[in-house]
């Protein structure tokens, strides 16, 4: 089944074009890692399938379900907002700065989101909250302010706090990136955890390793455009692209 | 009733004038209640409004936008003094020539209304720079997760800005605090005024003295309080 899709998607910043043209289609279950050089589009790509970035043309699909059909940055069609936001739920996304709310601890953080927007019952999302914080290994932090955790820590309450709105894709943008390398692994660990129970996932990391052994697929993205895709023994091992070659080689 | 009748004989009381009497001393009491009731309901009514107008100007909606552009450009520009005439003394005026009757104006309700309008768009200017403070990040966060503009602004974004609200907030009550002396000008007997009746049908400063010590007496209890406030806001940040 077809989780998301984008057909011949743009996207413009003023006179600025990140994105020119991406077709790209994930299946359920699939783990799909997105390697590419700064700057190459990887964030706005998955910022524009969940709308905190609107498309300049093209389309976005969720779940076989159209979220977005633009034209020149104009709406080809009215698509029911609530319906829009209901998909864009569905997709769970994982910040580099992890964007912990610090005036909440570490199981309001968890629970705000479902009690406000799905109406969860509080007791039931705290019990949900508890599993979720035992499987990311931070029970007795439930009650602490993110001031108080170390990066990993904090990395592991904001999985934790999407995976509480259940979504059926998982996003992550450089999720270790700003984390002290001892800190790395605990990330990691998590994040191979939820590949294991058959999560789909869209991962943009520069851990190639992690990259070569969780990913299905791995995409190569330079200057806007997808420049090779294809097993990460494909990509990465044997490249046959000029480009990716030359990225490999810089940060191998 | 705030407006204040002067006692009989309040003022010559012979040799004794550093000592206040009983009558007044209810003066000046009453004096120092109307000057902290302006400027409480001032900053109260601010604070409440002043979240309205700010939401209204970091609003992508461009009628919202100009409101609020528009609020904050007139009662900013103009000075207090004249925005309390404007609704003690012009409005009854603009309303008897419209309608061919008057209204009684209560001067303190006048004084209520001014003071709230005025602290509204200051404090308007000081929650919009706090909201646009907080990392775009948290905005970002919270819409991944499904909220809405709204919840993420009620749930997330404006509770991270008490903290740093508090202390501009209270800069901006002692503020008030002083600025209803103006409320003298609408015959009103706020606290300065009383002590300036005093002094200047005794002939003795010592009035003035007086008055300082309760302002004084005033502004540190709310620098104290805002203080402790701000802690006890902050705990989360470590
Ligand atoms: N809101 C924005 N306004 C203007 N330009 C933007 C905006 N967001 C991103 N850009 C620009 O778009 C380009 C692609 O940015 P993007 O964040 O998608 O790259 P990236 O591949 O994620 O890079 P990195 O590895 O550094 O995170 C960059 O040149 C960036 O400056
Ligand atoms: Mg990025």
């Amino acid at each position: 089944m077809s989780m998301v899709k984008l057909v011949n998607v743009r996207k413009s910043f003023g006179n600025l074009e990140v994105l020119k043209g991406i077709n790209l289609e994930i299946q359920s279950g699939e783990v799909v890692c997105i390697i590419g050089a700064s700057g190459s589009g990887k964030s706005t790509m998955l910022r524009c399938l969940n709308h905190l970035e609107r498309i300049s043309t093209g389309e976005v699909y969720i779940q076989g379900e159209l979220t977005d059909k633009r034209e020149k940055n104009k709406d080809l069609m009215k698509i029911d907002p609530a319906k829009v936001q209901a998909l864009c739920a569905e997709l769970g996304m994982v910040f580099q700065n992890f964007n912990l709310f610090p005036h909440l601890t570490v199981i309001q953080n968890i629970t705000v989101a479902p009690t406000i927007v799905k109406k969860v019952n509080k007791d039931v999302i705290e019990k949900t909250a508890l599993v979720l914080l035992e499987s990311v290994g931070l029970s007795e932090k439930r009650d602490e302010y993110p001031s108080r955790l170390s990066g990993g820590q904090q990395q592991r309450v904001a999985i934790a706090r999407a995976l509480a709105m259940e979504p059926k894709i998982m996003m992550f943008d450089e999720p270790t990136s700003a984390l002290d390398p001892e800190l790395v692994g605990e990330v990691l660990a998590t994040m191979r955890h939820l590949a294991e129970e058959g999560m789909t996932m869209i991962i943009v990391t520069h851990e190639i390793g992690f990259a070569r052994e969780v990913a299905d697929r791995v995409i190569f993205m330079d200057e806007g455009v997808i420049c090779e895709q294809g097993t990460p023994d494909e990509v990465l091992l044997n490249p046959k692209e000029e480009r990716t070659k030359i990225f490999l080689n810089k940060i191998l | 009733m705030y407006l204040y009748e002067p006692r009989s004989n309040y003022f010559y009381d012979e040799g004794k004038i550093n000592v206040l009497n009983e009558t007044q001393l209810w003066a000046i009491l009453e004096g120092t209640i109307v000057t902290l009731e302006i400027a409480l309901v001032a900053i109260v009514v601010g604070a409440v409004f002043g979240v309205i107008v700010a939401l209204g100007r970091i609003s992508k909606n461009k009628v919202a936008n100009a409101l609020s552009w528009f609020y904050i450009w007139f009662f900013r520009g103009t000075p207090l003094l004249l925005q309390l005439f404007i609704i003690y003394y012009a409005i009854p005026i603009i309303y008897l020539e419209a309608t061919g009757t008057s209204f009684q104006v209560d001067a303190m309700f006048c004084a209520f209304i001014a003071f709230s309008l005025n602290s509204t768009a200051y404090l308007a200017e000081i929650i919009r720079a706090a909201i646009e403070s907080i990392d775009s990040g948290q905005m970002e966060a919270a819409k991944a997760l499904g909220m809405s503009y709204r919840q993420a602004m009620t749930r997330i974004i404006i509770p991270q800005t008490f903290k740093r609200l508090v202390a501009p907030m209270g800069n901006e009550l002692i503020l008030l605090l002083k600025d209803t002396s103006l409320v003298s000008t609408i015959a009103l007997f706020d606290l300065l005024r009383t002590v300036k009746t005093m002094a200047s049908a005794s002939g003795s400063w010592i009035y003035y003295i007086y008055a300082a010590a309760i302002y004084l007496f005033l502004t540190t209890i709310i620098q104290v309080v805002f203080d402790k406030m701000e802690k006890k806001l902050g705990v989360y940040e470590r």
